[in-house]
């Protein structure tokens, strides 16, 4: 990608800001007009807790708890699909190759998408936090809905990079059924759809080898619910993670441009 | 295809205008997302002490709508109104007066202070428990003027940061039987004969009851004397005598039915040798015995220390340097698994026969803390087959009654106000417990999170050192010139096996014994208290030198030091060696590095390990100078 940029002039700023912002404008509205994306995207995270957290409510803590962690569970996927997904049909499709012959910079690209995750986000935070606030009389200090608002927004930085890694390497067919085999059983080990404490003692060692889970507990430290490891150790591991991450989608990216 | 669409756009608005109106959204979605987060529903804040307007002496408010536990059972939607330390009235919507303070209650549980069966209490431990809820305690062996100094503060509806204090004093125990341990004062019994007239020196000394102890360690593999079958009942006899409850420490069930036959009217512990039958369960129900089982300590005897559990729960609360080394410390001696899960299945049965169960913790013995373990204990009772309400009563309602303490244990008019509030539905989940939002006691506040101003309450200056240099010469036995004065000081306490014994032979004083396995660190010797309390400072800071003279088997000893902030943290010990010549000991205090210089507590004369083994050493005019 950036050898077919290298030789295009640069524009002036304003244009490159206007690049970015119509980017994302356009990769938003791609994928609000999907309903197969909108639909399980919106609906996966706030009809489990509508179950877990709302109906059946196990402990009077579950809903509090499953607030946290199902707001991680919603990030999860505009994050994975919209880049697994998303990048893998675009490059198979040769819309890929059609924008690397644009003078669009590649950062506008990933910016789009990151920016796009982050506004279905931000609809799926406020509507688990409405049905957590009103439907199961969840209260936080305000510090705290910031807080976890702010850190489940936060996530989409691994799960990004981590549906870039898959969207570089995968063929467009399969890129939905991988992205669902990482997707869903990570969210359920890692303590997303049941608190953690609930599994077997096996798979909550297992645990600390997804992001998901860090990020859970990196959460669940706003509202005191964490396993108790320190928010740092979390931090730097959802770092490693992600530079881990980041480095196999440039490997991917490599492989591309080489064919 | 994404492309398209913008380049589509594009042409109908112009780039401009499209950049304009994206980033617009985009600012107002974000303002409508940051006001939605402003306007969700935060906690009602805490009740602090700030709450209550009225000052003492007169403490009358009124918690409101909250779910009260009664004592007994659980009450929906109540208003509990307190008057001057005491509960005036409860009810649903109280005519309660416009300008009383008022707590909210709603989407809380208020209930009884909690009401420890069985602890051993020491300076500082009494705010421990009353941090975490405990607003009484039943001691169940303690030094007896410990016990009478907290006599007054009981008594009277005044603000304190302690729990009451209700205790058996000293206890009942063979000649070198269980409980002559500790380093505190006990007058051993030697048969039936002695019996009477130790009762009454019991209940001159203000003893609430009498605690009878029935251990010959056979539960644990060691052999320690107990007192017989006779001694026991002629105890029980002459407690009953003397109006005062009877209650013992056994650890077998066989000991344990005896005593039922004797006319005891309470156990201390569960038994953890054997499992009792329906019939056994039935004769205990039948003779009106309650037992308070103590799993906390049974479950840190068989490695399932509620310690980690606890910990986690703790909330905001501060643990004293006490609570956290009791509640880290282990027992040496593990009974393994199947101990805990004997008392369990015991403590199933006992409910199911109908015997009364009272919820007590032995803080604070290893694995347990003052305050915090209690609800380590309705977690367990709650495990051993108990209701919440059941688990609950045994905490409050029925230690009261089976003590005779009537003025507490339930929320009903006229009983004391000692209440705790806690978050959420306590009904629906007992392990809520330890969300306290505040504790009433007496009907005032407890501070709950001030630990270091709480102890400077509670800790009386340092006494002035008296005129003489000289502690003690040994010339009129084992006595000292001032101070509370010379004990055995050994790792028993924390769960070791070594011992010593002191004597006063030729004007010296001995002391002999054996340093045992067990602990990483082994010890046993003297330890000398200069204050008239124990572990309470004495300011020497115009004396810089400890001399003594020693003499002994060769073997290198310690002199260990303890400062103001004793417990804190492990004492600076400085070594001897002896021989057998007596020699002059001179250390200089600056030696023993303390956080205040000056201030001492106490000071042990101690075999360490290694090496293990038995010692002998003497020591004769100790001088501070």
């Amino acid at each position: 990608m950036q050898a077919t940029n290298a030789g295009a002039p640069r524009p002036p700023l304003s244009r490159r800001a206007s690049i970015y912002v119509l980017e994302a404008r356009a990769e938003f509205l791609t994928l609000a007009r999907m309903p197969a994306f909108t639909v399980p995207t919106l609906l996966f995270p706030l009809m489990f807790y509508a179950f877990f957290g709302v109906v059946m409510k196990f402990s009077p803590s579950a809903p509090t708890y499953l607030l946290a962690t199902y707001g991680v569970f919603g990030l999860m996927g505009p994050s994975l699909y919209g880049f697994g997904v998303g990048f893998a049909n675009a490059r198979d499709s040769g819309q890929l190759l059609l924008k690397q012959t644009t003078p669009m910079p590649v950062a506008a690209y990933l910016a789009a998408r990151i920016a796009t995750a982050l506004v279905f986000g931000m609809a799926i935070v406020i509507s688990l936090f409405l049905l957590g606030a009103y439907a199961a009389d969840v209260t936080l200090y305000r510090w705290q809905w910031f807080a976890l608002a702010g850190i489940v927004l936060a996530s989409v930085i691994p799960f990004c990079a981590l549906g870039l890694a898959i969207g570089a390497w995968v063929k467009a067919q399969s890129a939905v059924a991988i992205v669902n085999i990482v997707y869903l059983p990570m969210a359920f080990l890692s303590g997303l759809w049941m608190p953690i404490a609930l599994l077997p003692s096996f798979l909550q060692k297992l645990a600390i080898v997804f992001p998901a889970y860090h990020q859970a507990q990196l959460t669940l430290k706003v509202i005191n619910m964490d396993q108790g490891g320190s928010a740092g150790g979390h931090v730097l591991i959802i770092g490693i993670f992600t530079v881990i991450f980041l480095v196999i989608a440039a490997a991917g990216f490599r492989r591309v441009s080489q064919r | 295809m994404s492309r398209i669409v913008s380049t589509r756009l594009v042409k109908r608005f112009g780039a401009e205008n499209t950049v304009a109106r994206t980033l617009m959204y985009l600012a107002v979605g974000f303002a409508v997302f940051v006001s939605f987060l402003l306007a969700l529903p935060e906690p009602t804040p805490p009740v602090t002490a700030e709450t209550l307007e009225n000052p003492p002496p007169e403490v009358s408010f009124a918690i409101v709508g909250a779910k009260v536990f009664d004592g007994e059972s659980f009450l929906p939607n109540q208003d509990v109104w307190v008057e001057n330390g005491r509960i005036h009235r409860i009810g649903r919507e109280l005519d309660v007066p416009t300008d009383l303070a008022r707590v909210d209650g709603r989407g809380r549980t208020l209930l009884p202070g909690l009401i420890d069966g069985h602890v051993h209490t020491f300076y500082g431990t009494l705010s421990d428990a009353a941090r975490f809820g405990v607003t009484t305690v039943l001691d169940q062996f303690t030094d007896p003027r410990l016990a009478a100094s907290k006599r007054a503060a009981r008594d009277t509806l005044a603000p304190g940061n302690e729990a009451d204090l209700f205790s058996a004093g000293m206890l009942a125990t063979a000649n070198g039987g269980h409980g002559t341990q500790f380093g505190i004062p006990v007058e051993p019994l030697s048969g039936p004969d002695d019996a009477s007239a130790w009762v009454r020196a019991r209940k001159a000394e203000g003893s609430d009851w009498i605690k009878i102890i029935r251990e010959d360690g056979s539960t644990v593999g060691r052999d320690i004397p107990t007192l017989d079958q006779d001694t026991v009942g002629a105890l029980i006899a002459a407690a009953h005598e003397e109006d005062l409850l009877a209650v013992l420490h056994v650890s077998t069930l066989e000991h344990a039915l005896e005593a039922v036959a004797l006319g005891a009217d309470g156990f201390m512990h569960v038994w953890r040798d054997a499992i009792i039958d329906e019939v056994q369960a039935a004769r205990i129900a039948a003779a009106g015995v309650f037992v308070v089982p103590t799993l906390s300590v049974t479950a840190s005897f068989g490695e399932n220390s509620m310690a980690p559990e606890l910990l986690e729960a703790a909330g905001g609360a501060p643990l004293s340097p006490m609570q956290r080394q009791t509640l880290a410390s282990t027992f040496s001696n593990s009974s393994g698994e199947t101990t805990s899960s004997v008392a369990l299945e015991n403590v199933r049965r006992l409910r199911e026969a109908g015997v009364r169960l009272l919820a007590g913790t032995d803080a604070p013995n290893p694995g347990t803390a003052f305050g915090l373990s209690m609800h380590g204990e309705l977690r367990l009772l709650q495990r051993a087959g108990l209701s919440t309400a059941e688990a609950l009563s045994a905490a409050t309602s029925t230690g009261a009654e089976a003590f005779g303490i009537d003025d507490r244990g339930r929320i009903s008019e006229g009983r004391i106000a000692d209440l705790i509030l806690v978050d959420g539905d306590l009904e629906s989940d007992l392990s809520l417990s330890t969300r306290i939002l505040a504790v009433w006691k007496d009907g005032y506040p407890i501070d709950r999170y001030r630990l270091d101003q709480e102890r400077q309450q509670t800790t009386p200056a340092p006494s002035a050192a008296p005129e003489t240099t000289v502690i003690a010469d040994f010339e009129n036995g084992v006595r000292a010139n001032f101070g509370f004065g010379w004990q055995v000081t050994s790792d028993q306490f924390q769960g070791g096996s070594s011992t010593a014994r002191l004597s006063a032979e030729n004007a010296v004083l001995r002391v002999e014994g054996e340093v045992a396995a067990g602990l990483a660190f082994s010890w046993a010797g003297a330890i000398y208290f200069p204050n008239a309390q124990p572990m309470q400072p004495v300011d020497f800071s115009d004396r810089d030198t400890l001399r003594f003279r020693a003499r002994g088997d060769g073997r290198t000893y310690h002199v260990m030091l303890f400062g103001a902030d004793a417990g804190a943290s492990a004492p600076p010990s400085v070594p001897f060696t002896t021989s057998a010549q007596w020699s002059e000991i001179e250390i200089p205090l600056a030696r023993f590095p303390t956080a205040t210089p000056g201030l001492i507590a106490g000071l042990a004369f101690v075999a360490q390990a290694p090496p293990l083994g038995s010692f002998l050493f003497e020591i004769d005019d100790v001088e501070i100078r």
